[in-house]
């Protein structure tokens, strides 16, 4: 065996070479900006480019679910790569400010915003609102002669055991809202509240770390229901799944979407334009023309028929924040030992 | 003493000592320490609550065993199933295009990202699964729990243990069996005392290998595992990125190290009682290989075969989930998937293929280079070296990459945002794979062929390159073959360290998933394939015009 020098030299330069074309990332121009998006990539894209389009800034983004992008923000505190934190859960948010991660900016439409869609103080301001809903397997509720679930307790049936799939609350904001909802709807009654969930646990095959993590299984029939944000179960229907969308009479809650500037932003004012377009009629009348189901959070922005048709009738009400933010710790906590653990 | 007056003596020993020494400190212990720090300070002080809170939560405490449980079930039956495959390949005097076949299908699991069985499983099993339902007409089957994680991780990491076995099993000289065999020992007798005993540093191999494989994996468990049975790393992972919680997550993660560092003192303390030289220097007569009686060849290949078309059902249902509208719910053709994946997802891509491209080489010098130290040369601290090496392996990957992310955030060693970082994490935690493959080959290859390059006068630099290169170059391309594939297909760690300016296709796809856009995961996940399937054959290729003694087949690329 020969061990050629000369091609050992060559390969290494050859890479020395791919290095320097490789790294470091080319340096920013102008007018670029930087984000971390948390809506799915297929809503963030077209939103981020119409933006590019009408100011001519260039937006670089990943998308993260919102765990992963809090925990890379708290990460990467000191010297924070991206400007702005685009979409996602309100509550993701709520923890960001403990972690003194985001600077307060209110965009010109903040005054219009009602106050459940922003923070006092600008930490965050909301650009649409996603209700939770229960999502069915069209063909399991035949099977099983059950109508709809229009009711929580529908779901306590012993039909659904070991067929519902529902998000994680140690990493899901779904979750997290589905838990403050069960609490609404029971009015605050905690004791209440556990045993219903306590119940219910009984008939969930998988609770995911994922919001949307449960729809393909039900869309697949995998799973017979599970409750969902709204974008994901029309998304689910919207891919040819036969699924069945409904609300239980006793109310469900809902959950705003935010934007947020971060400290230390290394483009600022980029930033500033993104938030104020985002928080604007500018931004939110395009989720129609991009089949993106959330509800708009500006007031002077009408919800598309079609959303507006299966919203219809139903009962949601917005999670009180002030509570959701003082209790959500040590609920979650609960949950996670009496609901997803319990000790037998 | 003795080894530092001889490290003091030859200059280049010393050299490379300090030089692994110094990447080992920046790119193990730095940031491992700089996570430490973080685990058991609260504000400054010194604090043992992290730790405590953790501990005595009892379901934090069955994660663990259950992890135990899972590494080991798993680092048995892989082993077994590789042993099965090595023996097969390697000593059933089977003709090449068969070896081919067994080893294109072992290559499947490895050249994928792990998850993509775990999501052909849930296809396949639970309550409406092709298979269970469709097939079987099962009702009320239930896909997540121990039985799906254990099937779906041996299935993945199975190909380790083939990898490392078989060279071994085709290093021993037929002689040997030839020599009891002609003293009156019957072919299983030769089988059972000197074939088996001889594989036993394979053994040990496979196992450590694979049981840190299953300790370190997060992504299976997430999907298959269910609620009943959590396992550590995943719980390490949903306690950082759930709730948010770094020192919590790190302190279930180090919890890990304790059995994975027992595993690998154990299997220390097994394989250096005894001497396994079976290649000297004196060659001896050709003889063909009689280990496995002619009958029983082909139930083997049986037995083989059959895990094959079990490992070709999964990936041809990826397969098809990417050229159809919506598995489950619209059968049409489509190109779509494609269409997006090199519009969106070309980014990816191309950033992909530079970082492995980069990481390979670096990853196999790095690997030879630090195995053959330790397993030929005294020095100062070489054991110590070995396990510092296997450190950012054993850890599961969101330890690695979270500690990272601690560590290089900041000046004066910034790397966040670029690919140096992505780069260095793969070849760090990559490597221990060529690092074993290089010491148990070495261990295999008599001292005295070196001692007498030495002893003609040649440096310890000249020796290493013209004497043991050549015969580790199968460890050697074992570890470019795995830093590579890895590099392809991990997630664990680096999808903390993807950023605004360099982003990889596992994370494309895992975000894909989440999203509901299977068609465009799975048709991501046929390009890794094909991608890495075409790396390993330009390599095999290119090894051909180096022809080494059984070194230079196909398959050898992984072997060692």
């Amino acid at each position: 065996m020969r061990l050629d020098r000369r091609s050992y030299a060559g390969t290494l330069l050859l890479l020395l070479l791919a290095l320097a074309l490789g790294w470091p990332p080319p340096p920013a121009m102008a007018q670029t900006l930087n984000a971390y998006s948390i809506w799915p990539e297929n809503w963030a894209r077209p939103m981020l480019q119409e933006f590019e389009k009408a100011t001519g800034i260039k937006v670089n983004f990943v998308r993260f679910s919102s765990g992963e992008a809090l925990a890379r923000l708290i990460a990467e505190k000191g010297n924070p790569r991206v400007d702005v934190l685009f979409g996602g859960p309100v509550e993701t948010f709520a923890a960001g400010i403990k972690e003194g991660i985001f600077q307060s900016y209110k965009p010109a439409s903040f005054g219009a915003l009602p106050a459940r869609f922003k923070h006092a103080d600008g930490q965050w301001v909301a650009i649409a609102d996603d209700p939770l809903v229960f999502m069915s397997n069209t063909k399991f509720l035949t099977e099983h002669t059950l109508k709809p679930p229009a009711s929580w307790e529908d779901l306590l049936h012993p039909a659904y055991k070991n067929m519902l799939q529902m998000a994680d609350a140690r990493t899901s904001g779904t979750a997290v809202t589905r838990i403050f909802s069960i609490l609404e709807v029971n009015g605050r009654d905690e004791g209440k509240a556990f045993d219903y969930m306590k119940k219910k646990r009984r008939n969930v095959q998988l609770y995911t770390k994922s919001g949307g993590g449960g729809t393909l299984p039900v869309g697949l029939g995998q799973a017979g229901a599970g409750i969902f944000f709204i974008v994901d179960a029309l998304d689910t229907k919207a891919k040819g799944y036969d699924v069945t969308i409904s609300f239980p009479r006793e109310g469900i809650g809902t959950s705003a979407e935010a934007i947020a500037l971060l400290n230390g932003a290394k483009n600022p004012e980029a930033g500033k334009k993104l938030i104020d377009w985002a928080a604007s009629p500018a931004m939110q009348s395009l989720y129609a023309k991009y089949k993106i189901n959330f509800v708009p959070a500006h007031p002077e922005v009408p919800v598309e028929a079609s959303l507006a048709e299966v919203l219809k009738g139903a009962r949601i009400f917005p999670i009180d924040d002030g509570y959701a933010g003082a209790n959500r710790k040590r609920l979650v906590e609960r949950w996670i030992n009496e609901v997803l653990n319990p000790k037998e | 003493m003795r080894g530092r007056r001889r490290a003091a003596r030859d200059p280049a020993l010393l050299a490379a000592v300090v030089v692994v020494w110094a990447l080992l400190a920046l790119f193990i212990v730095y940031p491992l320490g700089r996570l430490v720090v973080r685990t058991f300070t609260d504000g400054g002080h010194l604090t043992l609550g992290n730790v405590l809170a953790i501990l005595g939560d009892p379901h934090h405490r069955q994660a663990f065993w259950n992890s135990l449980l899972l590494g080991a079930l798993v680092g048995i039956c892989g082993t077994a199933l590789g042993f099965l495959f090595a023996l097969t390949a390697a000593r059933a005097n089977l003709s090449r295009g068969w070896v081919t076949l067994l080893d294109a299908a072992t290559l499947l699991p490895l050249v994928s990202p792990p998850f993509t069985t775990a999501i052909a499983m849930i296809f396949s099993f639970g309550p409406r699964g092709l298979i269970t339902y469709g097939l079987l007409g099962l009702k009320g089957v239930t896909v997540y729990g121990l039985a799906s994680t254990l099937f779906s991780e041996t299935l993945t990491y199975f190909p380790i243990a083939y990898l490392t076995l078989k060279p071994i099993l085709a290093g021993i000289d037929p002689n040997v069996e030839d020599m009891a065999q002609s003293l009156g020992a019957s072919r299983w007798r030769v089988f059972r005392t000197v074939t088996l005993p001889l594989a036993v540093p394979g053994f040990a191999n496979a196992f450590l290998l694979l049981f840190t494989a299953s300790l370190a994996d997060f992504a299976t468990p997430l999907i298959l595992a269910g609620n009943s049975f959590p396992v550590l790393p995943t719980q390490a992972y949903l306690q950082i990125t759930g709730l948010f919680d770094l020192g919590g997550g790190a302190v279930l993660s180090f919890l890990l190290l304790v059995p994975a560092l027992a595993v690998y003192l154990l299997q220390r303390y097994w394989v250096s009682r005894r001497s396994y030289v079976t290649v000297t220097g004196k060659v001896g007569a050709q003889t063909t290989v009689k280990t496995v009686a002619p009958w029983l060849r082909w139930p083997l290949l049986g037995g083989c075969l059959a895990v094959a078309v079990a490992i070709l059902y999964f990936y041809a249902l990826l397969f098809y989930a990417s050229i159809v509208v919506a598995l489950g719910a619209n059968h049409a053709w489509t190109w779509r998937h494609y269409q997006v994946i090199f519009t969106d997802g070309l980014k990816a891509i191309g950033d992909t293929l530079i970082i492995a491209g980069v990481g390979m080489p670096l990853g196999g010098c790095y690997a030879i280079l630090l195995g053959y130290l330790v397993a030929r040369k005294a020095f100062p601290g070489r054991h110590l070296m070995e396990m510092v090496s296997m450190l950012n392996y054993a850890l599961p990957g969101t330890i690695v990459g979270i500690a990272y992310l601690v560590a290089f955030n900041d000046p004066p060693l910034a790397l966040t945002g670029g690919a140096l970082i992505i780069v260095a994490c793969y070849v760090f935690r990559y490597s221990p794979t060529g690092i074993r493959a290089t010491v148990a080959l070495l261990q295999q290859i008599d001292p005295s062929i070196e001692e007498a390059s030495a002893g003609l006068g040649a440096r310890s630099a000249t020796t290493f390159r013209r004497i043991t290169v050549p015969l580790i170059v199968p460890a050697f391309f074992a570890a470019l073959g795995v830093v590579f594939i890895r590099s392809m297909t991990a997630i664990s760690a680096t999808i903390f360290l993807v950023s605004i300016g360099w982003t990889l296709i596992t994370v494309r796809i895992l975000e894909n998933m989440t999203e509901l856009a299977l068609g465009p995961a799975a048709a991501f996940s046929v390009l890794v394939v094909v991608v890495v399937f075409a790396v390993i054959a330009l390599i095999s290729l290119g090894l051909r015009r180096w022809r080494v003694p059984g070194a230079a087949d196909f398959s050898s690329i992984f072997g060692g």
